[in-house]
């Protein structure tokens, strides 16, 4: 290897050409000037050699500040990151709750008024003189029972909104789990390669897949039906 | 009618909620509720429910196991079920339909849809009438 490197290099061969005919014409002092020329020559050959070594170990150390950084991710980043999406997924359900809570209390209220109103209307409409204030109160009791109806579908509105509760914690659980399956895959390999990493792997939350089914469809990377009524035609096709 | 018993299975307590409350909204105030279909399995085989609202993916057993063990025992074989689901992809709701799924709605869902496909499923299903 050593040798053909020699034997490539110009120079080299320039100097060996050199002393072999200073040896030929028996030029002691020719040949002491090619023998000077090789050294030369060699001695750059090492220099550059030196250079390249300096430069591996200069890579070398540079990949050891990445092995570095990967176990940083794996101790700390990652699990961190796990942790902030568990808090939105906490955020987004209290809230959820707290909405559904008060849904849940003011519809009771909207179906009392309501039914309040229709018996008042039931009543007015019963009375036989013209009193001056029974026209306005008519209306009065017409436009609450119109506008409590109309509260009490908006109600249900808000309530079928936070549906999306479930679609945003479904696509969170989705990136939590590949962070999860990330964070042990960086463990593996940095205890493969020797860095300590341990502790911080949590448990597998189970297979994935056809069965398992893949979460809501995120638009511009997954491919879904067009909607509820491509459901109903593909169901249709099978009697369903 | 009005007497029918749900039983809402879906891992996020909001969309059951939600759930719930269109149910009792449509005039259903009997609707139980549970968290996957390990836990809805024994509650279906003990309880007297007449309709079952399944999510499909859930930790523990998902909706489609759920769907086919149901299938599988005599005594819960014909009840009604509907899959509510962010599932979309073609193949899922064919195999769902396979499955033997009365229904499948897409969430997120209308409250219309969702009493439009409970109220075909009760009349073309006799076991739930």
């Amino acid at each position: 290897m050593m040798n053909s490197r020699l034997l490539d290099d110009p120079e080299v061969v320039a100097c060996v050409r050199t002393m072999a005919q200073a040896l030929d014409e028996r030029d002691e002092e020719g040949l002491a000037a090619a023998v000077m020329a090789f050294e030369r020559t060699r001695n750059g050959m090492v220099t550059g050699r030196v250079r390249r070594v300096a430069s591996d170990l200069q890579f070398a150390l540079e990949h050891f500040h990445a092995d570095a950084r990967l176990v940083e991710m794996a101790q700390r980043q990652v699990p961190d990151a796990k942790h902030r999406l568990a808090h939105v997924l906490k955020l987004t359900d209290d809230a959820a709750h707290r909405t559904l809570d008060l849904v849940e209390r003011s519809a009771p209220i909207a179906d009392q008024a309501t039914r309040e109103a229709e018996r008042l209307i039931g009543i007015y409409r019963t009375l036989r003189a013209p009193q001056e204030l029974a026209p306005q109160l008519r209306d009065f009791l017409m436009l609450i029972a119109r506008s409590i109806g109309e509260v009490r579908s908006n109600l249900a509105e808000v309530l079928i909104t936070q549906g999306y509760q479930d679609l945003s914690g479904q696509i969170i659980r989705g990136v939590m789990k590949l962070i999860q399956e990330l964070e042990v895959a960086l463990a593996e390999l940095l205890a493969i390669a020797g860095a300590d990493a341990s502790g911080n792997a949590a448990d597998d939350i189970g297979g994935t897949g056809a069965r398992r089914g893949f979460g809501p469809p995120v638009p511009g990377i997954d491919t879904a039906v067009g909607g509820q009524g491509d459901v109903d035609a593909l169901l249709s096709e099978f009697g369903v | 009618m009005q007497n029918l018993s749900f039983l809402v299975v879906d891992d996020f307590s909001t969309m059951r909620r939600i759930v719930k409350n269109l149910l009792n909204d449509l005039g259903y105030p009997n609707v139980t509720e549970a968290d996957d279909g390990n836990t809805a399995l024994p509650l279906l085989k003990n309880g007297k429910f007449d309709f079952l609202i399944t999510d499909w993916n859930m930790p523990g057993m998902p909706g489609l196991d759920l769907v086919k063990h149901v299938r599988a025992d005599a005594r819960l074989a014909k009840m009604p079920v509907l899959m509510l689901t962010a599932e979309a992809k073609r193949e899922q709701i064919v195999e769902a339909a396979q499955a033997g799924v009365n229904g499948y709605v897409i969430k997120p869902f209308t409250a219309a849809t969702l009493k439009e496909k409970i109220e075909k499923i009760l009349a073309s299903t006799p076991a739930a009438a």
